[in-house]
């Protein structure tokens, strides 16, 4: 380790792949495994262009390595993507509070990832797969906007026959092929027939998802303590410390970035 | 722990011996109206002159310091490591940690008492080392206001004029020199060997100097630090924010004088003649920028003038004193309000809430 937190560790990247047009999986070899918890993410550095926080897309595993996904959306994303298999980039993490999946045995839960909500998503998922018997019904409701922006799309077969009750959805087909549902994230809730004695929700997507999903579950009788959202903010530290992320009282890199929603509701700027 | 007396002169030449073994710092003429904590050189024009009248009115003005001396321990494009990728794509990362001995002479208490809240904010959590390595090199050398430096001055009123903690060596005027307390080991190395007077009546001089100090000590505020932060909690609807925010041009001057501002950005730089190698530095940012809470993408989570304002204030009075279980993050200074091109004080925007809030 590092004598500053600040401080990368190298990490090879063992293979990149497009997922969209703007997205793509990175596979790493890292130096010792990384025990981290779903909903963490880590700090990506391109040395010479910067640093960007980036949720991991993988379950925790002992292996060494680690998948995260990439939108292209600034400079220091666009050098990552151009990095050619074979060559190291700056990693340091994980930061965050994450979900703990004890918390959420027993229960069905309700999984509404929106476009790179997925990503992050993806690593609960695997998690709770992979120990499918500690939980109740487990649904996911994944909505992009066209199939082209489609994450993961090859997996949703495995993750259904794994035991998991499958809603991907686009806004439009754009005359694509599309093998799920036309229509918003929140069009299949109301007929999920949830109880909401026994159910949790994890909320991943843009700002704007979370309120009308949020509508749709409290129609269902979901209260706000059973509903946790990850929450994206500016980061340039992930220690608590470089204050961008800071949610009012809250560093979302600490505190967060998975909140209970009953924490944020009297937090005006959380889900602004 | 030890106390001496010294007169100015004997003070003041003996900083500047000291300065030339260990890089010190002290307030210096910067043009015509301002001073700068500058590093004292064998000719630095180092000036006490009106703490004649028990005043340290000059040097040690708040106002006319404009960047507080705490900045010093996080200096704008301070780098945190080095870098090097060999022709295979490998990469090394070097740590840079600062370890120089440095002195900072002529602190004011709200100054360090922003010094000791910083202190607090680096070694929690997840502690900064950066911070905290040139904190440890560092020794503070402050001193004791009995008058109000301006009329901006609040520093009572949140609580800041009684620190002592942090410093090192702790001064008060006297009508015959300084009273010099020693307040740790580090202090005690320093003054060793300076020649110094032993003072025999510590308490007896407090006590004349606790008489000479000017009551009201700069300006009131109607509420106590701790009942500021609860009418705060509440006060999200107050058009008070859109107020004290329309004619603001989110300069961040506010964030860069503000003794207690520590928000951060990064940047790497290439070595041009080495491409391969560069540095990861540390700069300066402000919450009163336009783009502080923007993500990549565009999204911006605190559009607009007036959350930012309630944001910086919200900070101060009632975030991080509730995070950190300190008393006020605003330490009275002054300097925002003094600073701010468009005339938007932090005391008017709290006395205007307060105020509203009724009884």
């Amino acid at each position: 380790m590092s004598a500053s937190p600040l401080v990368p560790f190298p990490a090879r990247l063992e293979a990149s792949e497009p997922l969209s047009e703007r997205e793509r999986l990175f596979r790493l070899a890292l130096p010792a495994p990384m025990s981290h918890r779903p909903g963490q993410f880590v700090m990506v550095s391109f040395p010479g262009v910067g640093e960007a926080p980036i949720s991991i897309a993988c379950a925790p595993r002992d292996d060494a390595r680690l998948e995260l996904t990439i939108r292209r959306v600034g400079s220091v994303t666009q050098a990552l993507h151009a990095l050619e298999p074979g060559r190291d980039l700056g990693l340091r993490g994980p930061y965050g509070n994450g979900i703990d999946t004890a918390l959420l045995a027993g229960q069905d839960l309700v999984l509404v990832a929106g476009g790179l909500g997925l990503a992050p998503m993806r690593s609960l998922i695997q998690a709770l797969l992979a120990r499918r018997e500690a939980f109740g019904r487990l649904i996911l409701l994944a909505g992009f906007r066209t199939p082209a922006e489609a994450l993961f799309r090859t997996e949703y077969p495995d993750w259904t026959a794994a035991g998991m009750e499958v809603h991907a959805l686009v806004n439009r087909t754009e005359h694509q092929p599309w093998e799920g549902q036309e229509g918003l994230v929140t069009e299949p809730i109301p007929h999920l027939g949830l109880d909401p004695g026994r159910t949790l929700a994890v909320l991943v997507g843009p700002p704007v998802m979370y309120k009308f999903v949020v509508l749709e579950l409290a129609a269902c009788g979901l209260s706000s303590e059973h509903i946790f959202v990850d929450l994206e903010r500016r980061m340039k530290c992930g220690i608590g410390k470089c204050g961008h992320c800071q949610i009012e009282d809250l560093y979302c890199c600490r505190q967060g970035p998975v909140f209970r929603l009953s924490d944020l509701e009297t937090r005006r700027e959380a889900l602004a | 722990m030890d106390a001496f007396l010294a007169s100015k002169r004997q003070f003041l030449d003996w900083l500047r011996h000291t300065a030339a073994d260990t890089e010190t710092f002290f307030p210096q003429p910067l043009g015509e109206a301002s001073f700068q904590f500058a590093r004292v050189r064998p000719d630095s024009p180092l000036r006490l002159e009106d703490w004649d009248s028990g005043t340290p009115r000059e040097a040690f003005r708040a106002s006319a310091n404009p960047v507080p001396p705490g900045k010093l321990l996080s200096p704008p494009g301070e780098t945190l490591f080095r870098f090097r990728r060999d022709p295979d794509g490998r990469l090394e990362f070097f740590p840079v940690l600062d370890d120089a001995p440095r002195i900072i002479a002529g602190i004011r208490p709200c100054d360090l008492h922003a010094i000791h809240l910083l202190d607090g904010i680096q070694s929690a959590g997840v502690p900064d080392p950066h911070y905290l390595s040139r904190r440890g090199h560092t020794t503070l050398i402050a001193h004791d206001c009995l008058q109000p430096c301006d009329e901006h001055c609040f520093c009572d009123a949140v609580g800041a004029l009684r620190q002592r903690q942090g410093a090192d060596l702790f001064l008060t005027p006297m009508e015959d020199g300084l009273l010099v307390e020693v307040l740790s080991e580090k202090g005690a190395a320093l003054v060793e060997g300076a020649g110094f007077s032993p003072c025999g009546d510590r308490e007896a001089r407090l006590a004349w100097a606790e008489g000479q100090r000017a009551r009201p000590f700069g300006r009131p505020l109607p509420a106590s630090p701790e009942a500021i932060a609860g009418i705060l909690a509440g006060s999200g609807a107050s058009p008070v924010w859109r107020e004290h925010s329309e004619r603001c041009f989110s300069c961040g001057t506010c964030n860069l004088v503000c003794p207690t501002c520590y928000c951060f950005d990064v940047s790497d730089d290439i070595d041009l003649a080495a491409p391969a190698e560069g540095r990861r530095c540390r700069t300066w940012d402000g919450c009163m920028l336009p783009d502080f809470a923007q993500v990549a993408g565009g999204h911006d989570f605190r559009p607009g003038t007036a959350a930012r304002q309630h944001h910086r204030v919200a900070r101060k009075f009632q975030y991080l004193p509730r995070q950190m279980a300190t008393g006020s993050h605003c330490v009275g200074c002054g300097r925002c309000g003094h600073q701010c091109t468009v005339d938007i004080d932090i005391y008017d925007i709290v006395k205007d809430l307060v105020e509203r809030a009724g009884p």
